[in-house]
């Protein structure tokens, strides 16, 4: 039943795109992040679905697409060049085979998000993009925190769609994730226009919103508490009613303290006793190893280098016995060890070069969004209102996913870098119409032309 | 079965959306033309 209904919605999909090729581009969207062909196991499983998706959305822009107000931003180039630098590494890695595993889904990432800005030619292209990713990840995200509502929840033990940690399947990119959309749904429920502002539109988004705060109890990820924190905190800046809005949320948070499941509030426990945990230790011992590694290597050692280290770290363990405390430590040996982190992800697999365009890429996401926020934020005529809102809801969405990044290796996150893809559209978007007249343009463009010319005519003369 | 909930609401608003989408002309092109200074739409943006 759920097989012919995944089949039967992606080919409607894909048939109405045959009446307007951008729901192709959408179409692999919602494929790229819901994988429909691993939630189905028969029909779609059966088919190259992501290639096909990608195919119909590319050749349907380079065919049938008006290419009219598509532009090449410098931060598509920035992509392009860590596209390069990337495969480079890869052909040279420490570990060709585990390198060429992953490098064939990132390079699919980069090449969508190098293309996505050139379809987002018009407004409701960006926020139909937006849409579609808010529902994909909808669908995984309010199954979880469902389950979680029902007391379905645990580290690593939330059923979420598909049972296989990869893309947003993995519990603490997940969490990350649903924090980061947050802002998102409440752009779409007071901007939208595809899903007009309304009573069923509110109470969806709230609903929606509610589940995504339920996936880091669900996950048990503490980085989706620690996003959370930072949303909260974020939040503040644009909220209108500052003091009412610290108030419920100290309130709301009070309130659901006592329904929090032990094990969520016990592992929390943990970021304080940090010594003491295994997965926190492993992490600075890894992160020393990768600091380590780019010094003799600092081109970086192609993709899953972290399979060559062996790391030795001191472990902390408390033990009680009646009133009195003894701390035992011990030393824990292990190897290939992942990064744990998107930054040393990036510094231990790309070297300098590319730690510098990623994080070069991140900032100008983070600067641009400002910039739009700044431009568009005073203005009051018919049809200016959301621009500032979804910057900042962009902005937020990225820095959400940077603190993530902190502890989870999701440097090259596909939902992110569709991300990044969203605010290249809007930024190109918005400086095309915002730009001055096309007459004026032409007369900026030509008086040079003219005052070079005039010489030339009064010599003639 | 909470599974399946999610995905038939999901992908019910998906289905509706890209209908509503194709029926759209601004989807390929901003009304009053790519060559306007500004913005103008059909349904002006809600205020906040």
């Amino acid at each position: 039943m759920t097989d012919y209904g995944l089949f039967l919605f992606v080919m409607g999909l894909l048939a109405l795109g045959f009446r307007r090729p951008f729901l192709w581009v959408l179409a692999y969207c919602y494929v790229d992040i819901v994988a429909p062909q691993q939630v189905s196991w028969h029909l779609l499983a059966s088919i190259p679905l992501s290639l096909i998706v990608f195919a119909a959305a590319f050749g349907g822009w380079l065919l049938v697409d008006d290419k009219q107000g598509s532009r090449f931003t410098y931060r598509q180039a920035l992509l392009c060049l860590l596209l390069v630098y990337c495969g480079y590494t890869t052909l040279v890695a420490d570990f060709p085979e585990e390198a060429a595993t992953k490098w064939s889904w990132v390079w699919k990432a980069l090449v969508f998000a190098i293309f996505l800005p050139l379809t987002l030619r018009t407004r409701l292209r960006i926020e139909a993009v937006t849409l579609v990713m808010v529902l994909s990840a909808a669908a995984i995200i309010i199954s979880g925190g469902i389950k979680t509502a029902l007391g379905g929840g645990g580290y690593g033990s939330l059923a979420l769609l598909v049972d296989n940690n990869t893309g947003l399947y993995e519990g603490s990119t997940l969490a990350m994730v649903a924090v980061a959309i947050i802002p998102l749904i409440v752009w779409l429920a007071r901007h939208g226009t595809i899903f007009p502002k309304h009573w069923t539109v509110t109470l969806f988004a709230l609903a929606l919103a509610f589940a995504c705060l339920m996936i880091p109890v669900g996950t048990e990820a503490r980085t989706g508490l620690l996003c959370l924190g930072v949303l909260a905190v974020l939040a503040l800046r644009t909220a209108r009613r500052r003091f009412l809005y610290v108030m419920l949320g100290a309130l709301a948070l009070l309130a659901a303290i006592p329904f929090l499941p032990k094990s969520y509030t016990d592992r929390m426990n943990t970021i304080e006793s940090h010594q003491s945990d295994e997965s926190a230790s492993t992490r600075l011992a890894v992160w020393a190893w990768t600091w380590d590694y780019v010094g003799e290597h600092p081109l970086g050692g192609g993709f899953d280098a972290y399979r060559g280290n062996k790391i030795r770290y001191q472990r902390k363990v408390t033990e009680v016995s009646g009133s009195a405390a003894e701390i035992e430590s011990s030393y824990v040996e292990d190897a290939g060890r992942a990064y744990h982190s998107g930054y040393f992800e990036m510094l231990g697999e790309q070297g300098w070069p590319g730690l510098i365009l990623w994080l070069w890429l991140q900032a100008s996401g983070l600067w641009q969004m400002e910039r739009i926020r700044w431009r568009w934020k005073h203005r009051t005529g018919p049809g200016e209102q959301w621009q500032a809102p979804l910057a900042n809801a962009l902005q937020l969405a990225h820095v959400i996913y940077l603190v993530g990044a902190l502890f989870i290796g999701i440097a090259y996150q596909p939902f992110i870098l569709m991300l990044i893809g969203v605010q290249c559209g809007l930024w190109s978007y918005l400086k095309r119409i915002d730009a001055p007249a096309p007459d004026r343009r032409i007369d900026r463009a030509r008086r040079p032309a003219m005052v070079a010319a005039a010489p030339e005519r009064a010599a003639e003369a | 079965m909470v599974d399946l909930f999610a995905l038939a609401l999901t992908h019910g608003l998906l289905a509706l959306a890209a209908w509503r989408l194709v029926q759209r002309a601004d989807l390929d092109r901003d009304p009053g033309g790519e060559d306007e200074d500004r913005p103008r739409f059909r349904k002006p943006a809600p205020r906040d």
